[in-house]
């Protein structure tokens, strides 16, 4: 025989101000992990998510980013006209030299920061298949326009349509802004790459190429042939797993976040233990009872072990509640994050807490709940009904 | 102090309970210490790497922007200026990795000595770094890392050159939080040149120490403007600044960490105060007798919230000795693997040690103020009506 459902949930609310406390606690956890793990998850995503499968990257070999690389006009004009590339309508290769030069850009509260700078053709649209203008144009080439991504618009000086963007020696007209669903494109400045090179007195007129491949062609073929090519020094690779290298550096931050997890989970599981075994204690009385007509020590234990467990469930409604509003705060008072990669360039990113992260958090309370009440639970399980009843 | 053993008596009275509460306030206390030491480490490491007659001099439109090699003659001429040392970019990483993991600059080693007279570098580690033409110098902290001594042999391939230098660790920067690698620059240049290139005609940046800190603005405004209206302009900033802005790009996350931060200490606040109410509670009857024989509110009140601040203190001076042993197992992790790396940097600083302390302190207080006070000014009828 078990004990009603209703029982256990009625029990929280008998005691309202020591279970809400209770619920603050695992709803604290709940926000401070939350919070993390959306940091992450959108760092990840605006670092994974960017680049298209159907991509190559180009650059020089031993170079590990687009900021160190450096590459000759002979070896676009080379690589371009190779097998394998997709071609637009007007067959031209769907290849897309670009410059990539990380100036100071100056934050409005007076910081500042390295941006990508990236130099580009027209092709460029065609290309980087997820980026689009939602708002103005693309840039004329071979003028000083620029198109901004949306997590920098905004952020500096200067960055808003219609607007003059102060960097490197020059002024540069902002005609359009970048969007790519969230990826990191969307932190970036994208000019012309003649005007760029110029403004930034390049030896070398582009430092990569990106590619896009044609349908049913071999992508791993074409990147052996561009590595292979003995006149240059050369290395291609997917796109996709250039970025995700790149997003290797959120790594070290999952440990933290799991540490964290861990440290605060325990502390919460012992905060709700003890909070349970008041209960158990204050209701020395009444277990005995239930033992006494017949409730088997199986289902007292079940029936504590969802009290604890449905407490838990509530600090997590409360905490996901408040870490979504948080995450909106955030966002309103500081707008993006700004990420400092190592590659001298900064991401800026929006903090979402997904349904993923509070999933994450939900499985995290319901841990906190059945340790912590598991205890108490079992003690008032372990009741002898005589005694129990005589203590009253 | 007469009421200390009743104060501990009531401590121990439900042994779980204690144990349970202190469990959480010292993990937590824990937590807070270990986010704290990430915007203390960065304080730690300004004020341990910087010197207030140190400027940066580099081109005004970003890092990445170089300046003509000729111009570091032109800043040591400049009244007031002590020493000046061009540093530059390599971007050197270990070939079979091909990530940068430590910064590497080609310096000029004739001005090291000069410009970081605050290193306390060796003497004869110096003569040696400017001796030898592949000889490099090293921070502590990557030494460390990678096991390093003096007289080893590493091979480092630029990300940004076409070349590959061989160089001899002869001399060691003796900071723990010094990560960085410097060669001489003749070394590239020579390099360069056997490459078929035109060698290397500019520095990256410019290290610049003054005679005196008052001169340092002037300074600065000279260097700025005897490069303005050249083809790279300079900025010059103090050392201090440069570091502080080079940090800037991690001010969104140390934002959240303190957010987390005061949640945490939230969760603390709320766990105290709950041992708190229940163990007064339980005790009002017992409160309610001392009270009618005689112990005046006060006393009441002050025995209920030492208690508190008692346990939280106790609790937290644990968390704080269990911050220092977890930063010491995650330092001997991060040696260990190059992704968990940055988790090395944690570092307890005295500040977080007290920080620590004091808010466990404060926290056992204000949580046990609203029940204790409760306690101490019900009337003692009331309360024995209520047991009774």
């Amino acid at each position: 025989m078990t004990l009603p459902l209703s029982y256990s949930l009625r029990n929280i609310t008998a005691r309202k101000a020591r279970s809400l406390m209770t619920a603050g606690v695992i709803a604290l956890v709940v926000v401070a992990c939350s919070l993390f793990l959306g940091l992450i998850s959108s760092l990840r995503k605006t670092l994974v998510s960017s680049g298209d499968p159907r991509n190559l990257v180009v650059m020089r070999k031993g170079s590990d980013n687009d900021g160190s690389s450096q590459l000759s006009l002979e070896a676009f004009q080379a690589v371009k006209y190779f097998d394998g590339i997709a071609r637009d309508a007007q067959d031209q290769p769907l290849a897309s030299p670009e410059l990539v030069v990380q100036p100071f850009f100056h934050t409005l509260q007076g910081g500042r920061e390295n941006v990508l700078v990236r130099g580009v053709e027209p092709v460029a649209l065609q290309v980087h298949g997820d980026v689009r203008i939602a708002e103005g144009r693309m840039l004329n080439p071979s003028s000083a326009e620029a198109v901004v991504g949306k997590g920098v618009m905004g952020r500096y000086r200067g960055a808003t349509l219609g607007s003059e963007l102060e960097f490197g020696h020059g002024r540069w007209k902002v005609v359009g802004i970048l969007e790519s669903g969230g990826s990191s494109f969307e932190s970036e400045v994208w000019v012309d790459v003649r005007e760029l090179a110029n403004d930034a007195k390049r030896p070398f007129p582009y430092s990569g190429i990106r590619l896009r491949t044609a349908n049913g062609a071999d992508m791993a073929a074409l990147a052996r042939r561009i590595n292979d090519d003995p006149r240059f020094a050369l290395e291609a690779q997917p796109e996709t797993a250039y970025y995700s290298k790149q997003a290797e550096s959120a790594n070290a931050l999952y440990v933290l976040v799991i540490g964290i997890a861990v440290l605060a989970g325990i502390g919460a599981g012992f905060g709700a233990a003890n909070t349970m075994y008041a209960a158990v204690q204050a209701r020395t009385a009444e277990i005995g009872t239930l033992r006494a007509i017949g409730f088997s020590r199986g289902s007292i234990l079940w029936s504590f072990q969802v009290e604890a467990v449905a407490l838990a469930v509530v600090g997590f409604g409360l905490g996901a509640v408040l870490a979504l509003l948080l995450a909106r705060l955030i966002g309103l008072l500081i707008g993006g994050i700004a990420f400092g990669a190592r590659t001298f360039t900064t991401n800026v990113i929006t903090l979402h807490v997904t349904p993923s992260d509070l999933a994450t958090a939900l499985v995290l309370a319901i841990v906190i709940g059945f340790a912590g009440g598991f205890g108490p639970a079992w003690r008032a399980a372990r009741m002898r009904p005589i005694e129990a009843l005589r203590k009253a | 102090m007469k009421y200390f053993s009743l104060i501990r008596a009531n401590l121990g009275r439900n042994k779980l309970r204690t144990a349970l509460t202190a469990g959480a306030i010292m993990l937590a206390v824990a937590l807070v210490c270990m986010l704290l030491t990430m915007p203390a480490g960065m304080d730690a490491m300004l004020a341990s790497m910087t010197s207030n007659t140190r400027i940066s001099v580099h081109n005004k439109a970003g890092l990445v922007y170089s300046m003509p090699y000729a111009f570091t003659r032109k800043v040591r001429q400049v009244d007031g200026v002590a020493a000046a040392m061009s540093m530059t970019w390599f971007g050197g990483a270990f070939e079979e990795d091909g990530r940068v993991t430590f910064p590497n600059f080609a310096v000029e080693p004739e001005h090291v000595g000069e410009v970081y007279p605050d290193y306390k570098l060796d003497p004869q580690q110096l003569a040696d770094f400017q001796r030898y033409r592949d000889g490099a110098m090293v921070g502590r902290q990557t030494m460390k890392k990678y096991g390093w001594k003096i007289g080893d042999r590493i091979t480092l391939r630029s990300t940004v050159w076409p070349v590959s230098l061989d160089l001899r660790i002869v001399a060691e920067i003796p900071n723990d939080r010094s990560g960085i690698l410097w060669f001489p620059r003749e070394y590239l240049d020579q390099a360069l040149q056997a490459e078929g290139r035109p060698g290397l005609g500019i520095a990256g940046m410019m290290w610049v120490r003054a005679d005196d800190p008052n001169r340092v603005n002037a300074i600065m405004r000279t260097i700025d403007d005897l490069s303005r209206n050249s083809e790279a302009e300079t900025a010059s900033e103090t050392e201090k600044s440069f570091f502080s802005s080079f940090f800037g790009s991690l001010q969104g996350l140390v934002t959240i960490v303190l957010i987390v931060t005061g949640l945490v200490t939230l969760c603390i606040i709320f766990i105290a105060a709950n041992t708190a109410s229940m163990a007064v509670r339980e005790r009002s009857g017992e409160l309610a007798v001392l009270k009618a024989i005689g112990f005046t509110r006060w006393v009441i009140f002050g025995m209920l919230l030492t208690e508190a601040a008692l346990l939280s203190t106790v609790a937290g001076l644990l968390g704080v000795g269990l911050t220092l042993g977890l930063t010491a197992v995650l330092r001997l992790v991060a040696s260990g693997s190059e992704a968990l790396g940055p988790l090395g940097s944690f570092i307890v600083t005295a500040p977080v040690i007290v920080q620590g302390t004091f808010l466990s302190l404060f926290v056992g207080m204000l949580a046990g103020l609203v029940p204790s006070w409760g306690a101490a000014r019900k009337p003692v009828v009331q309360t024995l009506h209520e047991v009774f």
